[in-house]
């Protein structure tokens, strides 16, 4: 008896694998009609971007989902392998690996961290393989990466100037900065030292700390030291939650302000509101009023995304739209020639990757305006524009202070 | 000077929660004769128990630290049973390696478990004390009184149970030991339980002051293991005298280095002990 149902689970097990052998076969078996388009995801699903990944994730298989079930890019279905950056670099490179040379996709989308797409970038560029990003260090556009690049994120120069004068219009006048070491960290504090004194503030120091310490108080001593009447906490949330909380104890009272992603809705659920009253956040803000925004925020089932979900939508869309205008051939660097080309000049305007592909079929030309705003690049592939949303928290939520 | 007295008091603080976790792997070292590597995951594990008690359960702060000494103390016993004894006889290497391996993937049960959020134990957060331009949060205070009570009552525990002097009888000569009759094999239960149970009080009071994640014990293993090294692998005290030297080293650090350093503080002591003195201050006696 027992070696009867012994027998027969080895046989289910051996037709259990071999319908796996033929479904994992099935795509090359297809390739005569036209194999399949695949792309790959790296997000960080685990990590201090951990919060995000998943979203990030979900927009980009929704997009795909949408276009196959309008019968693909070109007849081809598209197939989406995704892999887990761990927000880690040398995580990220081993997915990357993976994804170029086992899966051999065609472009590498959603990257968060910095510090994860500087590592990735040349896997990439090398590889010939299109890389998209939510990243905004500036040092990530200045590599050399042959046009196989490009982010909807505003650099760092970008947002940090808008920061500054933000910072001037709440008219502080001794600002100090408390940096986690990441590779915007030094050029965000030299773009605030060159905008502060324009409106007679100064910057009076910044700590770069290391963000994996479990207690800051000896960097908040140093910063409390300098005397500032405005504290600009530019880390990640785990660390800025810490940060926040000893800031409290240690009696400071002048305001601070932080990028959303650090100081998110998430941050303040997690700390008494007493800690986070008055903290202001400045957010690259999607184009909440765009059709492609309100679509996805009905399929995520949110009210408020987050910009990078709607960035990696529009990354997924740019990128099935540039192939399908090299005529289907799914290389990085038919992405790479052609991305433009979809996504500005003077086209009919499309806000999803469907409507631009049947518009494309009838030889027409189109300019994707997507959920996070118009994606128009520039030669480097920075984004051209980008309004910043200033909120401020109030007893755990946020208050929106103004749209700049 | 305020700055350097104000390093001092915040170096101490560490220091001494630092090194109940470092006595915990000092003495499973003593005992077992390899490095223990899970003392990350069972702080994570100590730490995660005791926020369950102290949110869900309603357990003060001190309440919550023993459910953590528990918790972590059974994980630690049942995790060696299964994984690591049987590979011992092995070698010291491929038992660390293989406690490496286990440390990963306990992390990643509680990574799916809690998920990857910080949570914050359920505690007033209150403004430090402020004396003579030094400040002192009243949470470190306590932390203080519970890692020195934690300590005091595991030395009263080795000097005079009839249990914990057999503990020390097989740290210093297990023959011997065997021969007088000890069961080494209740004894390696038995340290597995203190030194995990140790390094779950370690992860708890670690996160009571700022915040807990499945990182917890991993971000500190690196200065517990310093801490060991310097004060002498397998000493007990050289582990309480190593973490305040650790943890006092790291705040000191700040003042000709640059705060993302400090990470470094740990390797070069590491380097240091073991090129001038390979048996650390106190040298491998365990107690």
């Amino acid at each position: 008896m027992t070696q009867r149902s012994h027998d027969l689970s080895r046989r289910t097990l051996l037709a259990g694998s071999a319908a796996l052998a033929a479904t994992a076969w099935a795509p090359r078996g297809a390739a005569a009609q036209g194999a399949a388009i695949r792309l790959g995801t790296l997000t960080p699903l685990t990590g201090a971007g951990g919060s995000y990944g998943p979203s990030m994730r979900k927009a980009m298989e929704w997009v795909v989902s949408e276009v196959n079930a309008a019968g693909g890019a070109l007849g081809r279905k598209i197939e989406l392998v995704s892999e887990d950056d761990q927000t880690n670099p040398e995580a990220a490179v081993r997915a990357a690996r993976k994804l170029i040379d086992v899966d051999k996709v065609a472009a590498i989308m959603g990257t968060w961290a910095s510090a994860v797409t500087t590592a990735v970038a040349p896997l990439c560029w090398e590889s010939k393989t299109f890389l998209t990003t939510v990243s905004g260090s500036d040092t990530i556009t200045q590599l050399p990466h042959l046009g196989y690049l490009v982010r909807t994120q505003p650099n760092t120069q970008l947002q940090i100037g808008k920061l500054g004068e933000f910072i001037l219009s709440l008219k502080s006048k001794r600002v100090f900065v408390l940096a986690a070491q990441t590779p915007f960290a030094a050029p965000s504090q030299k773009r605030l030292s060159e905008i502060l004194p324009k409106g007679g503030s100064e910057l009076v120091g910044g700590v770069i700390y290391d963000k994996d310490k479990t207690t800051f108080r000896s960097e908040i001593d140093q910063a409390l030291r300098a005397k500032p009447d405005m504290i600009y906490l530019n880390g990640y949330t785990p660390d800025t939650t810490v940060v926040l909380k000893e800031l409290f104890k240690a009696g400071y009272t002048g305001a601070k302000i932080a990028q959303g992603y650090a100081v998110n809705q998430k941050l303040l659920d997690s700390v008494p509101a007493e800690v986070t009253d008055g903290t202001y956040t400045a957010t690259p803000s999607p184009a909440v009023d765009s059709p492609g925004y309100k679509r996805l925020a009905k399929f995520l089932g949110a009210a408020d995304l987050d910009p990078y979900s709607c960035q990696c939508h529009d990354h997924a869309s740019l990128v099935i739209l540039a192939i399908a205008k090299a005529k289907g051939e799914a290389t990085g660097t038919a992405v790479k020639d052609n991305v433009r080309k979809i996504s500005q000049g003077s086209g009919v305007k499309v806000d999803n990757a469907v409507e631009g592909l049947k518009l494309l079929a009838q030889g027409k030309e189109i300019n994707y305006e997507g959920a996070s705003g118009p994606c128009d690049f520039t030669e480097t592939g920075d984004i051209i524009d980008c309004k910043i949303r200033y909120d401020v928290a109030e007893k755990g939520a946020f208050k929106l202070v103004k749209l700049l | 000077m305020t700055e350097v007295a104000q390093l001092l008091v915040n170096g101490l603080v560490a220091g001494t929660i630092l090194a109940v976790p470092a006595i915990g792997f000092t003495a499973i070292y003593a005992v077992l004769r390899f490095p223990n590597f899970t003392v990350a995951s069972h702080a994570t594990i100590g730490a995660f128990a005791g926020y369950v008690a102290n949110t869900a359960g309603g357990f003060p702060a001190w309440a919550a630290v023993g459910v953590a000494f528990l918790v972590a103390g059974v994980a630690g016993v049942i995790n060696d049973e299964v994984v690591l004894k049987p590979l011992r006889p092995s070698g010291a290497l491929t038992a660390a390696i293989a406690a490496v391996a286990l440390t990963i993937a306990l992390e990643n049960v509680i990574r799916f478990i809690w998920g990857n959020d910080l949570r914050g134990y359920a505690l007033p957060l209150r403004r430090d004390w402020q004396w003579a331009g030094l400040r002192i949060g009243p949470q470190q205070v306590e932390n203080l009184v519970i890692a020195a009570v934690a300590m005091g009552a595991l030395f009263l525990f080795l000097a005079f149970t009839r249990t914990g002097k057999a503990m020390r009888a097989v740290a210093d000569n297990p023959t011997l030991a065997g021969i007088k009759g000890i069961n080494a094999e209740m004894v390696a239960r038995l340290v597995n339980f203190v030194g995990m149970g140790l390094a779950g009080i370690g992860g708890m009071l670690l996160g009571l002051d700022t915040s807990i994640d499945p990182l917890t014990g991993f971000r500190v293993i690196l200065s517990v293991f310093a801490a060991a090294v310097v004060g002498g692998l397998g000493s007990i005290p050289g582990a309480v005298v190593g973490a305040l030297a650790i943890g006092v080293a790291e705040e000191l650090s700040l003042l000709s280095l640059a705060p993302a350093y400090r990470t470094a503080v740990g390797f070069v002591a590491i380097l240091l002990v073991l090129t001038v003195r390979p048996r650390g201050i106190l040298g491998e006696r365990a107690f």
